[in-house]
C-alpha cells in the first residue's frame, strides 16, 4: 500500500442554493432570523396532491453563474449542484478556470432523487409521442450521477469522482469521502448535495413514506421534537463545500473556515426509529472519536429533527446516551424546520450553518418550534450568542441510515 | 491506517444462467447471452436486442414481500448475496453487525418500476399533473435509490455503514472500490459489496437509442455484441447483478476462510472531457490503473490479464486500449485482455461487479474469459483479445477496469494469495 | 410547390433549443465551414438536432447526417436527402 499523507481536510467554500437564500450570506440571514419559508408547493402539475407544503427554490436563474449549454442538457437538481459548485469555487478563490493540476481536483455528490422533472419530460415524449421524441440527453440527465459529472467536467476536475446515492445521511457520507479522498493524497475535493424532488411525478413517487407530512398549513407541517410532530416537509436545493488539505490552504492564503474532524455511519433499517436510538448514539461516538472529541467539546448539535414522534424521542435520547450529561446541556438547533428537508442536501445545508454559525458566535434557531417535549436544550424562537468551536452534525434517512459528523472552527487544532 | 482486504464469497445473477457456476460455464466456453428482447415489446426502437436473465424470484427462495414488492434489480442483489456470503462460509449472525457494512452499486436503479408506474399515472403520457392515486403505494421503494442497499442489509443484519454507489457505468467496480476502502481504513470488518442493474425497458433502451450507442444488429443478436471487433456498432443492454464477501485479511484467516484472492488496488478518476465521449489517449484510465498498481506495489509487468470495459463502441474500445497502452507499455502486447460483455452485455452499473466476479472466478480456474464474436482486427484496437476460445495461463495479478458516462474511470486490482508484495 | 429547406436561421435556432448555442445566424453563414466545435456543438447537440430535424419532418436523415464536421456540410446533406424525399 502507499503510505497515506495526512493532510486535515478544511472547508475553504461555500456555495449554497437554498429555498431561504440563493447564496450563502442570504442563507445564513434567514437562518440567523428563524425565517420560515415553508409555503404551499407552486410548481407546475403539483397542486392536486396530499403533500401540500414544501421548501421551494423560488425564482431560481441559474444561467447567471452556468452556460445555456449546461443548463440545456441537465435537470435542476444538476443545476442546483453546479450553480452551489461555482459559488463555492468563487468562495475559496477557485474561481478562475480549469486547475493547473486536473488530478488534484475531485468531485463527490450525494443524490437521493435524481433528475426526476428532466425524466418525467422524457417519459412523456416516449409514452405520448414515441421512442424517437427521447432526446440525446436522457441518458445524461436523469440518473445520479449527473451533477459529479457535469461539475467535473465544467471545471476541468480530473481527480478521484464519486456519487454516493444514499438517503439523507448521504449527504455527510458525500462529506466524509472528500475528507478521506483529501487524506488519500487529493488536494482539493468539491462535496456536498442539491435534490430536486418537486416535479409532478417524483412527487408522487414520495407519498409513500410514511414519515411525510400531510398538514397543509405552512407553519403547523413540520414542527419536530413536539406534541405535535406530524412528520416531514420535504424541499429542494442543496450546497457543495469546497473540501481542502489544510496544508494547501495555508499554502495559498485563503482562510480555512471549518475543518471536518470526524464522521462515523451506521445502520438500523427503513421505519425502525425506535432502533435509530442505538444507531445514531454509535454514529455521534464514531465521529468523536475520529476527531479526538470528549463529548463535552460539542457546542452545539444539528439535529436530524425527523418530525416523527418515535423518531424525534430516539435522537433525543441517542444524543444523551453518546454525549452523557452533557447532552442536556448543549444547545441543540434544527434550521431545517425553516426550510424542509431537501434529503441527501439537508445535511450538507445543516453543516453549512453549522460552520457559519461557528463564524459568527450564534446558534441559529429552530423556526415554527414551539413547547419541546423532550429532555433537550432544543434552540428556538431567536438565536443565541455563544463561543463555538465544535460542531455535532447529525443525519438520519427514511431508508435507515445514520451518520454523524463532527466539524470544528478554522484555526482550532486537534486535541 | 491500511489493512488487507480478503475475497471470501461471490455470488452472480447474470444473463445465461443463475449463479457463479453457470455463469462460469457460460464465460469459459465462449457463449453469448445475448437475444431479441422479451421483457416487454421493443418495437419501434432502435435497438431491440438485450442479454436477460431468466430468472423467477420464487425458484430463488425469495420470500412473498420480495417476490411481489422489490424492483427486479433488487431481487437480483438479495439472490446474489445470499450466494456470495453462502459461499463465503461466513456465519453473518455471528459478526459483529456494527462492523458489517454494505456497499452496492446501481446506475438506474428503480427506473423500470418507476417507468412502469409512470405509464398508469400519466395515463400513456398524456398528463403532465399526474393522477397520485393510480400509484403503488410503495413507489417509494423504487424512487429512493438506497433501497437496494438497506434491503441487503436487512438480509444480513449488517449495521455498520451502508452505501449506495451510482457512479453510471462505474457504479460496480466503485461500490467494489468504496467497500475496499472501507475495510482497508478500518471502518468495518466484513463488507457485501457488488452492483445490480435492470435497466431493459422503454425508456433506458430508447435513451440509448437517441445516442446511438447500442447495437441495431437486430437480426444476429447471438453475435451482436463484438468488442474490440473491426464491424463493432455499439453495445447490447443487459441486466444482473454480483456480489462479493470482502473481510479484513486477518479477520477471514482466523476463522479458517476460503481465500479466493486479495483485492489490491482501487482507484477512480473523472476524465472532465464529456459526458458521453472518450478522448482517443486514455489518460485518466491509465492513471486509474497507475494508482492500483501503485498502491499495491507492483510493476506493470506482473499483470496477467486485464477484463477490460470492451463495451462494443466504437470510442470505448480505441479509448480503452490506448489507456492500457499506456499504462502496461510494451507489456500490453502480451497481455491477454478480453471483454465479457460480449457474452452477458453490458448491465449499465451491475457489470462492473459481474466483471470482477468474473476475475475471481479466473483467477481460481487459472483461465483468461474469451471475448466472443471478436472476428475482424481493428487497426486501433491492436491488443491480444482472447478471440472466442478461454485460454489457460497463469493469474496472479488481474485487473478490472471500467469507464463510464459523466467521465468516470476506475480500475479494480486483485491478487493471487500469496503474489502480492508485502 | 413546398419547398423544405433548412436555413442558416432555423440551423441557428435548433442550436439554441438543441444544445444551449447561442450562435448569430449571420456569422454561422459567414463561417459555415468551420467545424461545429468551434461553436461549442458537440456530438449529442449535434444529434439532438437531427433528431428534431427528423421529427419535424417525419423521415430519417442518413446516419451520416450526425458525423457531419460543419453547418455547410450539414445543410447540404439534410436538404438534399430533404429535396429528394420531397
Amino acid at each position: 500500500m502507499s503510505t497515506q499523507r495526512s493532510g486535515r481536510a478544511a472547508i475553504t467554500g461555500i456555495g449554497v442554493v437554498a429555498p431561504n437564500g440563493q447564496r450563502t450570506d442570504a442563507y445564513w440571514k434567514s437562518v440567523r432570523e428563524g425565517l420560515s419559508v415553508l409555503d404551499r408547493i407552486t410548481r407546475e402539475g403539483c397542486g392536486h396532491m396530499p403533500l401540500q407544503v414544501a421548501g421551494e427554490v423560488q425564482g431560481f436563474d441559474p444561467s447567471a453563474l452556468i452556460e445555456d449549454r449546461f443548463l440545456v442538457q441537465t435537470d435542476r437538481f444538476s443545476h442546483f449542484a453546479m450553480a452551489a459548485a461555482a459559488l463555492a469555487l468563487d468562495d475559496a478563490g477557485l474561481g478562475g478556470g480549469a486547475p493547473a493540476e486536473p488530478f488534484s481536483v475531485g468531485v463527490v455528490t450525494a443524490a437521493g432523487s435524481g433528475g426526476g422533472e428532466f425524466g418525467q419530460r422524457e417519459l412523456q415524449k416516449l409514452w405520448g409521442q414515441g421512442s424517437k421524441f427521447v432526446g440525446p440527453y436522457q441518458s445524461i440527465a436523469w440518473f445520479y450521477a449527473a451533477s459529479t459529472g457535469q461539475i467535473s467536467i465544467r471545471g476541468g476536475f480530473k481527480g478521484p469522482c464519486g456519487v454516493v446515492a444514499s438517503d439523507e445521511a448521504g449527504g455527510l457520507d458525500s462529506l466524509a469521502h472528500a475528507a478521506r479522498a483529501v487524506r488519500r493524497g487529493t488536494g482539493t475535493m468539491l462535496a456536498g448535495a442539491a435534490e430536486a424532488p418537486l416535479a409532478p411525478y417524483s412527487m408522487v413517487c414520495q407519498l409513500g413514506y410514511p414519515e411525510l407530512s400531510t398538514v397543509a398549513e405552512p407553519d403547523r407541517a413540520y414542527r419536530p421534537f413536539t406534541s405535535s410532530a406530524c412528520g416531514f416537509v420535504p424541499a429542494e436545493g442543496g450546497a457543495l463545500l469546497v473540501v481542502e488539505d489544510e496544508r494547501k490552504a495555508v499554502e495559498r492564503g485563503v482562510p480555512v473556515r471549518a475543518t471536518l474532524a470526524g464522521h462515523a455511519a451506521t445502520f438500523t433499517s427503513a421505519a425502525r426509529w425506535a432502533d435509530s436510538r442505538e444507531g445514531l448514539a454509535r454514529a455521534i461516538r464514531g465521529a468523536l472519536d475520529e476527531a479526538g472529541c470528549a463529548p463535552e467539546d460539542i457546542d452545539v448539535v444539528f439535529a436530524d429533527a425527523m418530525g416523527v414522534p418515535e423518531a424525534d424521542r430516539a435522537e433525543a435520547q441517542a444524543i444523551g446516551d453518546a454525549l452523557g450529561g452533557h447532552g442536556r446541556r448543549v444547545p441543540v438547533t434544527a434550521p431545517k424546520t425553516g426550510i424542509g428537508r431537501a434529503y441527501c442536501a439537508a445535511p450538507v445545508l445543516d453543516t453549512v450553518a453549522a460552520v457559519l454559525a461557528m463564524e459568527h458566535g450564534q446558534v441559529p434557531p429552530t423556526p415554527n418550534v414551539f413547547d419541546v417535549c423532550h429532555d433537550l436544550d432544543l434552540v428556538t424562537e431567536r438565536a443565541r450568542p455563544a463561543e463555538l468551536r465544535t460542531a455535532l452534525v447529525l443525519s438520519r434517512g427514511l431508508m435507515g441510515s445514520n451518520a454523524a459528523l463532527v466539524v470544528r472552527r478554522g484555526g482550532e487544532s486537534a486535541r | 491506517m491500511t489493512r488487507r482486504v480478503a475475497v471470501t464469497g461471490v455470488g452472480v445473477v447474470a444473463p445465461g444462467g443463475i449463479g457463479a457456476t453457470a455463469f462460469w460455464d457460460l464465460l469459459s466456453a465462449g457463449r453469448t447471452a445475448t437475444r431479441g428482447i422479451t421483457l416487454f415489446d421493443p418495437a419501434g426502437l432502435r435497438s431491440r436486442i438485450a442479454a436477460e436473465c431468466d430468472f423467477d424470484p420464487f425458484e430463488h427462495g425469495l420470500d412473498a414481500e420480495l417476490c411481489q414488492h422489490a424492483d427486479r434489480y433488487i431481487q437480483f442483489a438479495v439472490v446474489a448475496a445470499r450466494e456470495a456470503v453462502r459461499d463465503s462460509g461466513i456465519d453473518t449472525a455471528a459478526e459483529d453487525p456494527w462492523r458489517t457494512a454494505v456497499s452496492l452499486g446501481s446506475a438506474v436503479g428503480g427506473t423500470t418500476r418507476l417507468e412502469h408506474d409512470y405509464v398508469l399515472v400519466s395515463e400513456h403520457g398524456r398528463r403532465w399533473d399526474v393522477d397520485h392515486e393510480k400509484a403503488d403505494p410503495k413507489l417509494h421503494l423504487a424512487f429512493s435509490p438506497s433501497t437496494l442497499a438497506s434491503t441487503v442489509a436487512e438480509q444480513f443484519g449488517a449495521k455498520g455503514p451502508v452505501q449506495t454507489v451510482s457512479t453510471g457505468c462505474t457504479s460496480g467496480l466503485d461500490a467494489v472500490g468504496y467497500a475496499f476502502h472501507t475495510i482497508a481504513e478500518g471502518r468495518a470488518d466484513v463488507c457485501i459489496a457488488g452492483a445490480s442493474d435492470s435497466p431493459i425497458s422503454p425508456i433506458t433502451m430508447a435513451c440509448f437509442d437517441a445516442i446511438k450507442a447500442t447495437s441495431p444488429n437486430n437480426d444476429d443478436p447471438e453475435h451482436a455484441s463484438r468488442p474490440f471487433d473491426a464491424h463493432r456498432d455499439g453495445f447490447v443492454m443487459g441486466e444482473g447483478a454480483a456480489v462479493l464477501v470482502l473481510e479484513e485479511y486477518e479477520h477471514a484467516r482466523a476463522r479458517g476462510a476460503e481465500i479466493y484472492c486479495e483485492l489490491s488496488g482501487y482507484a477512480t478518476y473523472g476524465n472532465a472531457y464529456h459526458m458521453t465521449g472518450l478522448t482517443s489517449e486514455g489518460l485518466e484510465m491509465a492513471r486509474a490503473i497507475d494508482t492500483t498498481l501503485e498502491q499495491a506495489g507492483i510493476d506493470p509487468t506482473r499483470i496477467d490479464y486485464v477484463n477490460a470495459h470492451g463495451s462494443g463502441t466504437r470510442q470505448n474500445d480505441r479509448h480503452e486500449t490506448a489507456a492500457v497502452k499506456r499504462s502496461l507499455g510494451a507489456h500490453a502486447y502480451d497481455t491477454p485482455m478480453s471483454s465479457i460483455k460480449s457474452m452477458v452485455g453490458h448491465s449499465l452499473g451491475a457489470i462492473g461487479a459481474i466483471e470482477v466476479v468474473a476475475c475471481v472466478l479466473a483467477m481460481k480456474h487459472q483461465v483468461v474469459p474469451p471475448t466472443a464474436n471478436y472476428e475482424t482486427p481493428d487497426p486501433e484496437c491492436d491488443l491480444d483479445y482472447v478471440p472466442r476460445t478461454a485460454r489457460p495461463r497463469k493469474l496472479e495479478h488481474v485487473l478490472s477496469v471500467g469507464s463510464g458516462f459523466g467521465g468516470f474511470q476506475s480500475a479494480v486490482l486483485l491478487s493471487g494469495p500469496g503474489g502480492r508484495t508485502p | 410547390m413546398i419547398t423544405t429547406e433548412v436555413t442558416f436561421d432555423e440551423l441557428a435556432a435548433l442550436m439554441k433549443k438543441a444544445a444551449g448555442i447561442t450562435v448569430d445566424p449571420q456569422e454561422l453563414r459567414q463561417s459555415a465551414e468551420s467545424p461545429f466545435d468551434s461553436f461549442g456543438l458537440d456530438s449529442l447537440g449535434l444529434l439532438g438536432i437531427v433528431g428534431e430535424l427528423e421529427n419535424r419532418y417525419g423521415r430519417s436523415l442518413p446516419p451520416d447526417s450526425e458525423r457531419c464536421k460543419t453547418p455547410q456540410e450539414f445543410l447540404d446533406l439534410v436538404n438534399s436527402t430533404l429535396k429528394a424525399g420531397a
